[in-house]
């Protein structure tokens, strides 16, 4: 038995109102003085008997009636004709389960899953049902099956969502691509989420369902949502041991549905709170909370931004890491010292290193003929300007050098005799050198590598003009990263060993070019020197999803990972990439190199603006999908359909007028 | 006569404080419906003379026989009615109640007030006696004008209680008449009917003639009840609850049972019985009484 409008079947409790007045009414009968009561003791007891049944009768009357009229209004069918129908026009559904963040909130999740839950039990044997779970991508997917068990079993293993954010796009398109392959006409789509405005974010695309799949939004998500979160944390990735004091800025919003104004930001160093502060939104939207943190030793630093006072804590912490560096020794070796400055071939290079009010360089030049092994080994890179003929040995200690993890950069100038340097560091130079054939004009950089890491922030116009250089030949293992207009290579970085090099074109002083004077050119070489000393040192910050590379690109061991959770592992070498899965601080141990990386929530995910199902529906629903053609509109007009010839509640209704009739009739032959 | 009916209406008269007034109200309403009497003029007529004492009416001083021998002489008639009346009241609590605003024993009270006022009217003499499980007033006839204030007063002072025994006074009563009387008993009979009717008998026996006005509440006739109630009785406290619509047809059975014993006994032994419904005129019980006596004398 099913009924058309269940609803209705709430009023069976008024069939307790006749008990109700029964057992209310059920009082000590009043007194009445009488003048006798001589005439009356002759009652009979099976008369008084008699009577009592009669009234015990007449209150089941009534509560029958009452709840034939609820029956009859409920519209009951028998439900034989609506299973057979149902089961003969099977579905396929895919349901959509969000796992993102925002589904932490409260029991948002639990709610999910009981709704997807009941919804596999609205299906029939025979229906093929799909199941995605989502946030930005599809974490999983079960494929069109008709064994509805092993989704539920799926769904009941779900034990907590992650950390990811909501994007619904990309997910109604798998839904409908699955829904391709589906055995049946009668397609659906149910979106179980709590449908984040931020999650429908490319409102710019016109992409809608197939003809014919319907859609069914079922929102299980708070109508208020109490939430502050660090939408931002600006913090140094690495410093320099004499630059101790920094600001830390954190920006802080109130992102629920409902408005927080109080809350509490603390900053903490390594697991030590070293301050915290007060919010006060009630003027405005966010705050910028400045703290002032103090990083006196060498080294790596963790730490963390945490909010107080919301309900939503998977966005409260921030992390971020930073790393403490000391300074980087750099050898110059110039090719032509000169007393007089505009003569000195590292005069400009010198300024550019060491000229700055804290230098992170450390800066000792030589002549060629000073340069030993010992002295490479106190360096962290070797700059040879100009340098244009070195002994064997210093040529083999400078190739040692470099395969030991080493850094050289080579600049050739006009002391510089191609078929000797070519033979010296043949073993380490990124590209051997001819002399130019093109000298009548100037050159400029046309081209670079905008994804080099030295490059990457020098990512605008070069203006420098090139009279003279050297042609390089770059070897069969090395990259050119900058080429003049001439296409010829002007810069070319190698991997030597466990070191690495790089040869630029033309001289670095303003003997064969400009460059010197560019506003370009301090940046350029702290960037290269940068580069060369701390190649491996890349991005240590990263979102929930993000995947990264963990190992040094050069080393050969596995990598120790000791994951935010606490968890460890290891990676391979030649693969050590992970994926960013919960928020903390992750740990890579290579070898004698220990790296932080700070993971964080996408900030997005944190706001709980809602986004109206309807407009949703409204925007991917196929204009030739008939409305009806969801299982809940359709199961209801087959059971209208169903319940119109039965006519059970006409019945109802007519045995609910015998029954009054009867219950008048007894009611007036019954004393109360 | 609807002006009659309005003054013979138990109701109004029970409005009416002044029980004098009340009497001669229902009696005069009464009267007037009649036509002219064929028992007036009763006439008084010289019996004997004796000594004059001090505080003798001295209207009845025969001042000719003064005259002739200086001496006062009072003069002496026989006697002026030709029936002793006694009115007998029953008092008890049943008699108390009362389904509107007028219990069985106003209305005793105004019937017994004018009888009492219109015996006195017809020069007859009129006693009461008022009682509930004992004697509780005793008025010996006499037929003067004061004798009824007596009776009035008595009977504006009476009120219900305590059980019914009209045994004992009605025994009482048969002891101490001498002369042929009419005895008028006025009660709800919730009592030992057998016994009651039995002394009446007794009484009518004696010679003397009896009538009975059986005053019922209309809700004792007709039992109009419908809620489930506990009816306590108002003479033993002794309660039942009941649901009256379904014992009412056993009820007013058991009830005609006794009225119609009550009725045959009385009627087999020549005491009138009169059912009176206290919801009607007081003119059925005044015409009853009319009727006997017209009979008797």
């Amino acid at each position: 038995m099913v009924f058309l409008t269940p609803l209705f079947l709430f009023g069976l409790l008024a069939a307790l109102i006749p008990i109700a007045i029964h057992l209310i009414r059920k009082e000590k009968p009043p007194k009445l003085l009488f003048s006798t009561i001589r005439f009356m003791k002759k009652t009979s007891k099976k008369l008084v008997l008699f009577q009592q049944l009669q009234q015990l009768f007449l209150l089941m009357l009534r509560a029958g009636v009452l709840a034939l009229l609820v029956l009859a209004f409920a519209r009951p069918l028998f439900d034989q004709t609506l299973a057979r129908l149902v089961d003969s026009d099977p579905q396929s559904a895919v349901i959509l389960l969000d796992v993102s963040m925002s589904m932490r909130y409260g029991n948002t999740f639990e709610l999910a899953k009981e709704a997807a839950l009941d919804l596999l039990d609205t299906m029939t044997s025979g229906d093929e049902v799909a199941l995605v779970a989502f946030s930005g991508s599809a974490e999983f997917v079960n494929e069109l099956d008709t064994d509805i068990e092993s989704i539920r079993s799926r769904i009941n293993g779900i034990v907590e969502p992650g950390y990811q954010s909501t994007r619904y796009m990309p997910n109604l398109r798998l839904a409908d691509q699955l829904l391709e392959d589906s055995r049946y006409e009668n397609r659906a789509v149910y979106l179980i989420s709590d449908f984040q405005a931020i999650g429908d974010d490319d409102v710019r695309d016109n992409w809608k369902f197939a003809p014919g799949v319907a859609f069914t939004g079922i929102d299980v998500g708070n109508e208020r949502s109490e939430n502050l979160s660090i939408t931002d944390v600006r913090s140094p990735d690495q410093l320099l041991e004499d630059n101790s004091v920094q600001e830390i800025l954190a920006r802080v919003r109130s992102t629920g549905n409902a408005y927080l104004d109080r809350g509490e930001v603390s900053l903490v160093l390594n697991g030590d709170v070293i301050d915290r502060r007060s919010i006060d939104l009630a003027n405005k939207s966010e705050e910028v909370i400045s703290f002032t943190a103090n990083f006196a030793d060498t080294g790596s630093y963790v730490g963390e931004i945490r909010v107080s006072g919301d309900s939503f804590s998977p966005d409260n912490s921030y992390y971020f890491t930073v790393d403490v560096l000391p300074k980087i020794n750099v050898l110059v070796v110039n090719g032509e010292a000169s007393e007089n400055w505009f003569d000195d071939e590292g005069h400009w290079f010198s300024l550019a290193v060491s000229g700055t009010a804290q230098s992170p360089f450390e800066l000792t030049t030589v002549e060629p003929e000073e340069m030993t092994a010992s002295l490479l080994r106190q360096n962290d890179v070797a700059v040879l300007l100009n340098v244009g003929s070195l002994s064997s040995a210093q040529a083999a200690s400078l190739t040692s050098f470099v395969e030991e993890g080493g850094s050289v950069l080579f600049a050739p100038g006009d002391r510089v005799e191609a078929t000797t340097f070519n033979s010296l560091f043949a073993d380490v130079t990124p590209a051997l050198i001819q002399p130019s054939t093109n000298i009548d004009d100037y050159l400029v950089i046309a081209d670079f590598d905008r994804r080099h890491p030295i490059l990457r922030p020098l990512n605008t116009d070069w203006s420098a003009r090139f009279q003279q250089y050297w042609a390089l030949q770059a070897v069969a293992d090395a990259q050119i990263i900058m080429q003049f207009d001439s296409t010829e290579a002007a810069f070319v970085e190698r991997k030597v060993g466990a070191g690495r090099a790089m040869i630029f074109a033309s001289s670095l002083d303003l003997e064969w070019n400009n460059l010197a004077l560019q506003g370009l050119y301090l940046p350029f070489v702290h960037e290269t020197l940068r580069h060369l000393v701390q190649a491996e040192s890349g991005a240590r910050a990263f979102t929930v999803g993000d995947s990264f590379s963990v190992g040094r690109p050069d080393a050969n061991q596995n990598v120790s990972v000791i994951d935010v959770d606490g968890s460890e592992y290891s990676l391979n070498a030649q693969d050590p990439t992970v994926r960013a899965e919960k928020p903390g601080v992750l740990v890579a141990v290579n070898g004698a190199m220990r790296a932080n990386y700070a993971i964080n929530v996408q900030a997005r995910e944190s706001n709980f603006g809602k986004l109206p199902v309807t407009n949703l529906y409204d925007r991917i629903i196929n204009p030739d999908t008939s409305p009806i053609q969801s299982r809940e509109v359709q199961t209801a007009q087959m059971i209208r359909e169903i319940e119109g010839p039965q006519r059970i509640w006409w019945w109802l209704l007519c045995l609910v007028a015998v029954l009054i009739v009867a219950e008048v009739i007894i009611a007036n032959r019954t004393y109360r | 006569m609807s002006e009659r009916a309005n003054f013979l209406d138990p109701t109004v008269l029970a409005g009416l404080d002044n029980l004098e007034l009340r009497a001669r109200i229902a009696v005069e309403g009464f009267v007037s419906g009649l036509h002219k009497s064929p028992h007036r003029g009763f006439s008084v007529e010289f019996n004997d003379y004796r000594n004059y004492y001090p505080g003798d009416d001295m209207r009845h001083v025969d001042w000719k026989l003064y005259a002739r021998s200086e001496k006062f002489y009072i003069k002496q008639y026989e006697d002026e009615t030709n029936v002793r009346c006694m009115i007998v009241l029953d008092c008890s609590a049943s008699m108390a109640y009362a389904s509107g605003s007028l219990t069985k024993l106003d209305y005793g009270i105004t019937l017994a007030s004018a009888l009492a006022y219109f015996i006195m009217q017809q020069r007859d003499a009129v006693g009461l006696i008022t009682f509930d499980e004992a004697l509780k007033d005793y008025i010996p006839p006499k037929c003067r004008q004061p004798h009824l204030m007596r009776i009035l007063r008595s009977l504006a002072q009476t009120s219900a209680a305590k059980k019914t025994n009209a045994i004992r006074p009605l025994t009482d009563l048969a002891a101490s008449l001498r002369k042929k009387s009419m005895v008028i008993l006025i009660t709800d009979m919730l009592d030992d009917e057998d016994r009651v009717i039995t002394t009446l008998q007794n009484l009518r026996a004696m010679g003397n003639d009896v009538i009975v006005f059986h005053l019922m509440d209309d809700a004792e006739l007709n039992f109009p009840f419908n809620e489930a109630s506990e009816f306590v009785d108002m003479e033993n406290n002794e309660s039942y609850i009941t649901s009256p619509a379904a014992i009412r047809s056993v009820y007013l059975e058991n009830l005609n049972e006794y009225l119609s014993f009550c009725k045959k006994q009385c009627q087999s032994s020549g005491v009138d019985y009169c059912l009176m419904n206290t919801s009607k005129p007081l003119d059925e019980a005044l015409s009853a009484y009319m009727t006997k006596r017209a009979k008797s004398f």
